[in-house]
């Protein structure tokens, strides 16, 4: 069988036995369930529209028309309740069942009642709904028949502004997922590293396999898994925000989208490399944590960047970051969908982490081979790097 | 034919292996002794390609062993190794097949090991659920699920109850008759004077004594006789020419004879005190032969 049969064999293993794996299968629904919850949210607090309730006494449905029309033009909804005198309006608005009386709309001395002067919007509503019955009246007495005013067609001078926005807004929860992942699926590839290891299952393993077959094996498998789970959630959150018109602009959500998936490719190769690497110089699971650490700290801080990139994306931080290699595939996201990164920029951040995966790779693989089959306790560095199969 | 050939393997200023070497051939039961830390372990580890020797190699069919033809290797290492939450039939057929074998024969395999010894029932258990005897167990299928055309196993009969050592035997003698060359390593003397054909055993990195079990007691150095006679004085035989006594009590002599000595006059003394119960050649057990082999070796050191 060839190089690769090995390697498709592990990866084909990784795959199937974590697909059946618990924690797997919660972190996957509970992801899923956060992107559906999110853009519900979005929904529901993006549709709720201001109300206002308006009493009013000796009304008539030119009244009413006049309130909820002026409501509408202030992007109020307006509801009209008919009170029987100027005693029942105080009281409703004392109450709080009405947010303000009309009394004498069409009248000579038409007053409003509110509860106190801060509360204008209801009676500013009131206002110009009194105005625009007395010019209609006034209009009407002249003989003049009111046409409605034009449609008015927006010209934009700059339609990418508001497009922009969505994007970052996009790349910021597309690299909150794809940090979640990171830091899930790089655990999954070093507790497998361990398990390995302290089952001593590996002396099997590498009596019919190379070292470096075993490492590609588990990057490859649990990358696909990744991959699958980062494009189940990009799909469903793109698929379900324009259906639910929670983002009205599809060109600025796709692109980003695939960036982002994109650099979820590059970013889990790097931790996923350094994180088998680190898992294999220890011997249980228990002494994992320690030697994680540094390289979690490192995903922490990509993070942390890529939230004030969001903010401020043509700053110096943002800018050095995008290329250092470990934080590039979580601030290059947000930079990219800001419109900030050039062409030449994106292609350096690109091969820059290529190189460096190059390197993590080769060195992590003769730690790996050197650890490997170091059973007894946490091996150090330098022994690995000497050992090599010793 | 399964050749190691000079193996040398040095840990710092430990020299483990010095120079190991010998043969198995095809069909042959090989039985590897030696003391605790003696390399055995190393050695199975080099011919696996888990550890790499300073020197000398291992060659199978007159080859070394590659990545490639060692996957033709069933191995059982001596810290046992499965995954613990993979169940029983999926493991065996995962190894099958990383030994090269099709998704359908490994498959076909791993109903026909589990069959075999007695683990039908627990085909879909994690292997953590299972007893240790069967955990064993497992792990020897895990050996034996690709057809193999070597075996080589570390320990494979530690731990195990007196059925699984005759089911494990029987195993691995049908192996042999398939004409596999197998090698285990064991502490329990008296099984590898049972079933192998040739023994080797290891002291102080290197080969002290190899051969089969006869050709080792044919070399052992001196013959032994044991002589029975219930009524001789104590002391009997220190007249007789060539004769040294080893050991005597109440009648029951050991005598070490020097080569050239005739054991006809021996008997003659013998009867000449009156009855004799016992006169025979002693054969010197795999114990015995361990012992002095080892012991040969420490001296001469």
């Amino acid at each position: 069988m060839s190089a690769f049969g090995q390697v498709r064999l592990v990866a084909g293993r990784e795959m199937s036995t974590r697909v059946r794996d618990k924690g797997f299968i919660v972190s996957s629904v509970v992801i899923v369930l956060l992107v559906v919850g999110l853009m519900v949210f979005q929904l529901v607090s993006g549709s709720q529209t201001q109300t206002s309730t308006i009493g009013v006494v000796g009304g008539s449905p030119q009244v009413e028309q006049a309130l909820v029309r002026s409501g509408e033009s202030v992007g109020v909804e307006v509801e009209v309740t008919e009170l029987a005198d100027e005693a029942a309006a105080r009281q409703a608005v004392e109450d709080g069942a009405a947010d303000a009386a009309l009394l004498g709309a069409t009248g000579d001395g038409p007053q409003v009642v509110v509860q106190d002067s801060s509360d204008d919007g209801a009676s500013a509503i009131a206002e110009s709904a009194v105005g625009a019955l007395s010019v209609a009246q006034q209009l009407g007495e002249q003989g003049v028949d009111l046409q409605p005013a034009p449609a008015i067609d927006f010209v934009v001078l700059d339609p990418r502004a508001d497009g922009d926005d969505t994007a970052v807004v996009v790349a910021l929860l597309g690299v909150v997922v794809l940090y979640g992942l990171l830091i899930l699926f790089g655990q999954f590839v070093a507790q497998g590293v361990v398990e390995e290891k302290s089952s001593r299952v590996v002396e099997i393993l590498l009596s019919t396999m190379r070292p470096w077959q075993l490492l590609t094996g588990k990057i490859v498998g649990l990358g696909l898994l990744g991959l699958a789970q980062l494009i189940t959630i990009a799909v469903i959150g793109v698929v379900g925000a324009l259906a639910l018109d929670v983002v009205s602009v599809p060109s600025a959500v796709i692109p980003t989208v695939v960036s982002v998936v994109a650099w979820f490719v590059l970013g889990y190769t790097f931790y996923a490399a350094v994180f088998a690497v680190a898992a294999s110089l220890v011997s249980r699971q228990e002494d994992l944590g320690s030697v994680l650490t540094p390289t979690t700290l490192l995903l922490v801080v990509g993070f942390i960047v890529s939230i004030q990139a969001a903010q401020d994306p043509g700053s110096t931080l943002a800018t050095v970051t995008s290329f250092v290699p470990g934080l590039s595939p979580l601030v290059m996201p947000v930079r990219m969908a800001a419109g900030e990164a050039a062409g030449w920029e994106i292609a350096t951040a690109v091969l820059v982490d290529l190189a460096a995966i190059a390197v993590v790779v080769r060195i992590g693989g003769r730690v790996y081979s050197g650890a490997l089959l170091r059973t007894s306790g946490k091996t150090k560095l330098r022994e690995a790097l000497a050992a090599e199969r010793g | 034919m399964l050749e190691f050939d000079g193996l040398v393997k040095t840990y710092g200023d430990n020299r483990v292996l010095d120079g190991v070497g010998f043969t198995v051939t095809p069909g042959q039961m090989f039985g590897f002794c030696g003391s605790n830390g003696a390399g055995k372990t190393t050695t199975m580890r080099i011919a696996m390609g888990l550890a790499r020797a300073d020197a000398g190699q291992v060659r199978w069919q007159g080859t070394p062993l590659t990545e490639v033809t060692r996957r033709r290797i069933g191995y059982m290492p001596e810290e046992r190794g499965l995954y613990p939450k993979m169940k029983v039939a999926e493991q065996l057929v995962y190894f099958a097949r990383l030994h090269g074998l099709a998704a359908a024969e490994a498959t076909r395999a791993a109903e026909h090991w589990t069959e075999r010894l007695g683990l039908a029932d627990e085909r879909d258990q994690r292997v953590e659920k299972l007893s240790l005897g069967n955990q064993q167990r497992v792990q020897l299928a895990a050996a034996l699920v690709s057809r193999p055309d070597v075996l080589i196993l570390d320990e494979p009969f530690s731990g195990l109850d007196p059925v699984g050592v005759d089911s494990l035997a029987d195993a691995l003698l049908e192996q042999c008759r398939r004409g596999v060359p197998v090698v285990f390593s064991s502490h329990q003397l008296d099984l590898v004077e049972r079933l192998c054909d040739a023994v080797g055993i290891l002291a102080r990195g290197r080969i002290v004594a190899s051969g089969t079990v006869s050709e080792l007691r044919a070399a052992e150095a001196g013959r032994q006789l044991r002589v029975v006679v219930p009524d001789a004085p104590t002391g009997w035989a220190g007249a007789v020419p060539g004769v040294r006594v080893v050991s005597e009590q109440r009648g029951d002599t050991v005598l070490e004879l020097a080569p050239g000595t005739d054991d006809q006059a021996v008997l003659a003394v013998a009867l000449g005190t009156g009855r004799v119960a016992h006169f025979a050649w002693r054969e010197p057990t795999l114990v015995e032969l361990f012992r002095e082999a080892v012991s040969d070796r420490a001296v001469a050191a």
